[in-house]
This record gives C-alpha cells, sequence and structure tokens, in this order.
C-alpha cells in the first residue's frame, strides 16, 4: 500500500520517536501495565499504531468498498444510511396469557419485530408436565406444548408485516411446525409474516445445554429445516450460527472467528446435501456474534470475519457469487460483562457494545437489557436496551458513514492480526473433521474451559479490573426493580396441557405418531427423507412437544456431551 | 522398643498423616434443566485447584440424581449451581430427599443467580449458604474449607 522509500523514512523516525520523545517520556512517568492486551487477551496492543503496522495491507484486495469482495467493510454498500432496524424484541415467560401481555405491551410501544422466548422444557422438546420441568415451566420464557399455547401468545397481535421466530435450536423442525399450523389455524400465507428460526444445535453443546440427539442427528434435523423452508416457504430465514455463548463461555475473539466460520460451513454443507445450494442458503442466514468489551477488537473482529469468510467460501464453493461470499452479521451484546454490582454500569457496558457493532456495520443488533444479569429483564429494561442503537443512529451520527474506522492503522492492522488468528482456529477444527468433531472430542469445550478459567484468575488476581466488582467496590447495595415472574403459570399450563389432551381425535393423535416414528426409524437407517411434513402432522393433530419428541427421542436416543472442566 | 511397637507406631503415624491430608470431597451439580455450565466449570476446577476433590454431575440432573451421587461418592459439601429462577423448588426438593434417606442437615451451597429476595428462604429451607454473581473462586474455597474444619 505504501511506496517502499517511504516506509524506510517512516521506520527512521519511528526509531527516533522512541529514543527520544518516547523515552523521555517514559523515564517520567510509568504506564499502567508492562502489557497492554486486547479485550479477549488474543492480541498484544502496541503504543501506537503507524503505517507500518498496516504496511502490506493492499487497499483494493484487502479493504476496498462495502458491497463487494471480500466484504471487509459491510455487504450493504449504504449500511446506516439505509437502517430501518425495527424496535426489536426477545421477551416471553409464563404460560400464554402473561407472555401475550408483554407482546402486546411491545407492539403497543411500535415494535413489529419481537423474538419469542421460550422456557427451557419447551427448548428440550419436554411437556410442562415432564418431570424434569418441575419448576421451570414458564421461567425463562414461555411455555409451549401444543400450537394453540403459541396462538394463545400471539392473540391480538396482527401478524401481517410481523417478524416472529425463536432461538429454539434443537426442536428446529417442531418450532417451524407450530408457526405453519399458527398461519393455517389464523387463515395467513406464511410469506405475510417473518419467522426466523434460529435452529443452530451446535450453540447447545457449547453453550446453553438444551442439546437432544448426538450432534450428527441434530445437524441433519436442522437441514431438513433449512430444506423444507427453501422447499416451501422461502422468505422465512431457517438458521443463524451462533458464537455468542462460546465466547460468553470463554472463547477468545479470534476463536469466534474460527469457530464460527467452521460451524457455519458445516451447515452450508449439510444444506447442500439437501439440495439448497449455498447461493439460496447465505443470504437467509446470518452468523451471530458477541459484540464484547474491547471496541477496536471488535471492530477489527467483525471486519474480520467477513474477510476471512470470503476467502474461505470461495475456493469451497468455487465460486465468486457475492451471495455466497457475502456474509451476513447480527450480534448479541456481550450479556457476559454485564455485573450484578452496580447494575446501571451496565448501560454503559452495553451502549459501547452497540457502538462496537454499528462501527462494524452489524446488520442486525440484539442489545442485553441492564438488569439480565440479576433476573429475566424488566419492560423498561428490555425497551432501553432496544433503544440504544436508534440513539446512536439517530442522535449521535453513527451510521452516517460505511464502515469509519477503515483506514486506521491500527483497526486495519488489528483486522489483519484477527484474520490471521482466526484462520489458525479455523483450521485446528478442518484438521479435525471440523465443528460436529470438533464438539464431539470435546475441543471446543476444552478451549472454552481454558478461556473462562483464565478470565476468572484475571479478575481475582486483580490483573483484569472490572469496575465495581474488584475496583471502585461499593459497599451499599444498589438496588433497582426487578421482574417478577408468574408464580401461577406452571400449575396453569399444567392443567391446560391436560385438558388439551383430553380433547383430541385419538385415531387421528395415533397414526400421526405411528408416520412420524417410520419416518424417524428410515432418516436412522440413512434415509434422506424430511422430517418436518411428518412433525406437522403430528402438530395439526394436536400432538404435545413432548410426545414428538418422545418418538424422536426413542428413535435416536438422548446425547451424553463429555464432561471438561 | 520392640519392632512391632516400632511398626504399629510407623502405621498409626501414617493414619493420622493419610486422616489429615484427606482431601474434601464435593459433588458440583446442576439440577434442573439449565445448561450454562461455565460457573459450575469454574468453581470445580478452582475448587480442584485448592486441594479438593471434585465430581462434577454435569448439566440437566434430577434431584434424585444428585442426592444419589452425593450419598454414593460419600462427598463432604454439595454445591448446586442455578441460574434458571427454579432454586426454591429445586432446593427444598433435594433436601427433602436427603431427609427421606435419614440424612439431615446435609451441606448444601448455592451459588448461580439468586435474587437477594430468595435468599433467606433458601436458607430457612437448610440451605447453608448462596454465592451470587462476583463471588471469588477463593471465597468458596475458603467457606468449604471452615465446613469441614467444623464437622471434621
Amino acid at each position: 500500500m505504501y511506496d517502499p522509500k517511504f516506509l524506510e523514512e517512516l521506520r527512521k523516525s519511528f526509531s527516533d520517536w522512541e529514543t527520544g520523545t518516547l523515552k523521555d517520556r517514559l523515564a517520567a512517568v510509568k504506564e499502567n501495565r508492562a502489557e497492554f492486551t486486547s479485550g479477549s487477551g488474543d492480541l498484544i496492543t502496541e503504543r501506537i499504531y503507524t503505517p507500518l503496522d498496516a504496511g502490506d495491507t493492499d487497499f483494493q484486495k484487502d479493504i476496498g468498498f462495502p458491497g463487494q469482495y471480500p466484504f471487509t467493510r459491510g455487504i450493504d454498500p449504504v449500511g446506516y444510511r439505509a437502517f430501518h432496524s425495527p424496535l426489536g424484541f426477545y421477551a416471553g415467560y409464563g404460560s400464554g396469557e402473561s407472555a401475550n401481555k408483554r407482546y402486546r405491551q411491545l407492539y403497543a410501544a411500535g415494535s413489529r419485530d419481537i423474538g419469542l422466548a421460550f422456557d427451557l422444557p419447551t427448548q428440550l422438546g419436554m411437556d410442562s408436565d415432564d418431570p424434569l420441568a418441575a419448576g421451570e415451566v414458564g421461567k425463562v420464557g414461555l411455555a409451549v406444548d401444543t400450537a394453540a399455547d403459541l396462538e394463545r401468545a400471539l392473540k391480538g397481535i396482527p401478524l401481517t408485516g410481523f417478524k416472529t421466530g425463536t432461538v429454539g435450536n434443537c426442536i428446529g423442525p417442531w418450532a417451524l411446525a407450530i408457526f405453519l399450523v399458527v398461519c393455517e389455524r389464523s387463515k395467513l400465507q406464511p410469506s405475510q409474516i417473518g419467522i426466523r428460526i434460529q435452529n443452530d444445535p451446535f450453540k447447545e453443546y457449547t453453550g446453553r445445554g438444551t442439546y437432544i440427539f448426538n450432534p450428527s442427528v441434530a445437524v441433519d434435523l436442522a437441514s431438513d429445516v433449512v430444506e423444507y423452508m427453501y422447499k416451501n416457504v422461502p422468505s422465512w430465514e431457517p438458521q443463524w450460527s451462533c458464537t455468542t455463548t462460546m465466547r460468553w463461555g470463554g472463547c477468545t475473539a479470534s476463536q469466534e472467528v474460527g469457530f464460527g466460520i467452521a460451524n457455519l460451513l458445516c451447515y452450508a454443507e449439510a444444506a447442500m446435501e439437501k439440495g439448497v445450494n449455498p447461493e439460496d442458503f447465505i443470504p437467509r442466514v446470518d452468523l451471530h456474534m458477541s459484540s464484547d468489551n474491547d471496541l477496536f477488537e471488535e471492530v477489527a473482529k467483525f471486519r474480520a470475519v467477513r474477510r476471512l469468510w470470503a476467502k474461505i467460501a470461495s475456493p469451497r464453493f468455487n465460486t465468486r457469487d457475492p451471495r455466497v461470499l457475502a456474509l451476513r452479521l447480527s450480534t448479541y451484546t456481550a450479556g457476559d460483562k454485564l455485573t450484578a454490582q452496580e447494575p446501571l454500569n451496565n448501560v454503559i457496558r452495553s451502549t459501547m457494545h452497540v457502538l462496537a457493532s454499528m462501527l462494524a456495520g452489524i446488520d442486525h443488533i440484539t442489545t442485553a437489557a441492564y438488569d439480565e444479569a440479576l433476573a429475566l429483564p424488566t419492560f423498561q429494561s428490555t425497551r432501553l436496551a432496544s433503544l440504544t442503537k436508534h440513539i446512536l443512529n439517530n442522535e449521535c451520527c453513527i451510521g452516517n458513514t460505511v464502515d469509519p474506522l477503515a483506514g486506521s492503522y491500527y483497526i486495519e492492522s488489528l483486522t489483519n492480526e484477527m484474520e490471521e488468528k482466526g484462520r489458525y482456529w479455523f483450521d485446528q477444527v478442518q484438521d479435525m473433521g471440523g465443528a460436529r468433531a470438533a464438539i464431539d472430542n470435546g475441543f471446543y469445550l476444552k478451549e472454552m474451559a481454558k478461556g473462562r478459567y483464565r478470565y476468572q484468575r484475571e479478575i481475582e488476581s486483580g490483573q483484569r479490573q472490572v469496575i465495581g466488582v474488584n475496583k471502585f467496590v461499593q459497599d451499599e447495595k444498589i438496588s433497582i426493580p426487578l421482574f417478577k415472574g408468574d408464580e401461577k403459570g406452571e400449575a396453569k399450563q399444567v392443567a391446560r396441557l391436560n385438558k388439551a389432551r383430553a380433547k383430541r381425535n385419538k385415531t387421528r393423535l395415533k397414526s400421526s405418531l405411528d408416520a412420524l416414528a417410520r419416518t424417524a426409524e428410515s432418516k436412522a437407517k440413512g434415509s434422506t427423507v424430511n422430517i418436518v411434513p411428518s412433525i406437522l402432522e403430528a402438530v395439526r393433530a394436536d400432538a404435545t412437544e413432548g410426545e414428538i419428541f418422545g418418538v424422536l427421542r426413542n428413535v435416536f436416543g438422548q446425547y451424553r456431551p463429555p464432561s471438561v472442566f | 522398643m520392640s519392632s512391632a511397637s516400632t511398626v504399629r507406631r510407623q502405621f498409626f503415624d501414617l493414619w493420622e498423616y493419610y486422616m489429615s491430608k484427606k482431601k474434601i470431597r464435593v459433588l458440583i451439580a446442576k439440577p434442573g434443566l439449565d445448561g450454562h455450565e461455565t460457573g459450575a466449570k469454574i468453581i470445580a476446577r478452582a475448587l480442584m485447584e485448592a486441594g479438593m476433590e471434585i465430581i462434577y454431575t454435569g448439566a440437566r440432573q434430577t434431584p434424585e440424581m444428585i442426592v444419589r451421587t452425593a450419598i454414593e461418592e460419600d462427598v463432604d459439601v454439595l454445591g448446586l449451581s442455578i441460574l434458571s429462577g427454579a432454586h426454591k423448588e429445586l432446593c427444598s426438593r433435594i433436601i427433602k430427599l436427603f431427609e427421606d434417606e435419614g440424612i439431615i442437615n446435609f451441606p448444601i451451597i448455592v451459588g448461580g443467580i439468586i435474587p437477594d429476595v430468595d435468599v433467606p428462604a433458601c436458607k430457612k429451607m437448610g440451605v447453608l449458604e448462596v454465592f451470587g454473581p462476583g463471588t471469588t473462586t477463593s471465597r468458596v474455597a475458603d467457606y468449604i474449607k471452615g465446613l469441614a474444619a467444623k464437622t471434621s
């Protein structure tokens, strides 16, 4: 990028500065640390950056223009200049009525994009009266046993033009089926509503832990959703590949890059096996990442992951098609960095997390609420979280220009380093056989445990300082209003479930579940038959979620993960 | 001194040495359906490095499974990690199951996201201590060592 003669001269003036101005200053002050590292601990951060650090960056080849290969600057040539992101929320608790109340409240406040949080039994394919579900029904989200529960939760909300979905990952085919049945019953064309299903089983082996089947079965079922949507409801979004919980569980920024690409690639290849080509798959999916504390490291991470994806996907799929090479990113701000101590401080943290995403031109940002470290968020904290990006965009002019940090010696140098390290982790995973192998052999879990333990040690030794936790600690507790759940929700939901079970046409129910068992068995024998139509029939016959997954568990078995800590 | 008594003396020295060095056994368990294991794993590793023997159940354990493991593994302390909000239901169930086995006041400590207002209720049902977010691993280790010193 630079003339060699210029760099030669620069090297000389840099050395003069070091031995003169800098040396004098360092004789008078001591820097806070002997070595400064990036927030995730991935990179050593230099005192200053100059063209020497980004010297081999080629503008045309490495930076270029937004919307063009290698997409370092984003996939949209106009970025936030055409920002119409709705007020988006992720919410839900209790049984249908209480969740419905919150959804209506959000809708009335202008939101047309509400992700539905499901409780843990629902995310695990269990009914609300399963012995393991006791005490968990409606706790971290809405309890759904049958399609009627979903209808109840969405009651009174005009669904045309509405966008919703679920982060359920191991229940993808069933989640798709209940949304389809809700459309059928409310006489809605699926294309009139936007549905997004996370459908990312890898996330559950490495993060939240709501895995059901082994990784191979889980990927197969998830790609059935991709195939079904592609053929029948192409406007819906079948999958996001998510690295947030891996990051929160201890991965570094560059591991997020490498592991994220490895995971997405595995899904893209699974989709291809089902006849969905990358140019039809990639534009419908997101790589969903954490937006973390170190503003610059994060911006570099996002720029690097787009560039690295383009470079890896091009030879892999033998294409220059921008639909395949342009990687759409979405983020969830780093919930793990929010503290229970002095929770209002979290507003500042989340704002910076959102800023990092916006400076990197992220297409879809979800902000953690400041009270998340203490309880489920309240309506007010959720609203504040969602408004953050709008304040930054409308009032602080963050989105006036696309990729505003491009060309900064620091950012370009970090982006290069992040790409290089991301490539290293990607290669590691590929060498052991790809993402499925990295889960099966405990590699991801080991890397996460290592990182998280290091982080905890750094805090306990004071090497890493967190305000309110180990620096400027305040003894007096600050109390904020906390969300109170629906205490009676569980009993109500269980009673309703029993009533729903009694009302069904037993013959239709049995034949649909028998047919599902046959489909699952033939899949277990290697058939490529899609599971969704059989599940859809069972949902139409009012089979409960637990009954449907009971059939699947009988055939595919229940997964037990390796214990790594 | 006869050689037999020397041998016996040596044996008792060894026995005492062994007893004094006997490691505290801790079961770290995640009851319920929540699978966020980060906190449980950090504690497990930190306690191990503090010289204790750790048995970690993994996620998604029923109260029955946890109580059975605690008894079979003969642990000194049970540490529960709960983030889902189901702490009251889960703790009372586990304590009840211990009581059904004739074990009263089994040492149980809890970590995770437990709202302050729920802490007294947990302690009243028999939980010894609740460690919220921001607790250092060394504080938990010291607490367990204190417990072991009191009971041995």
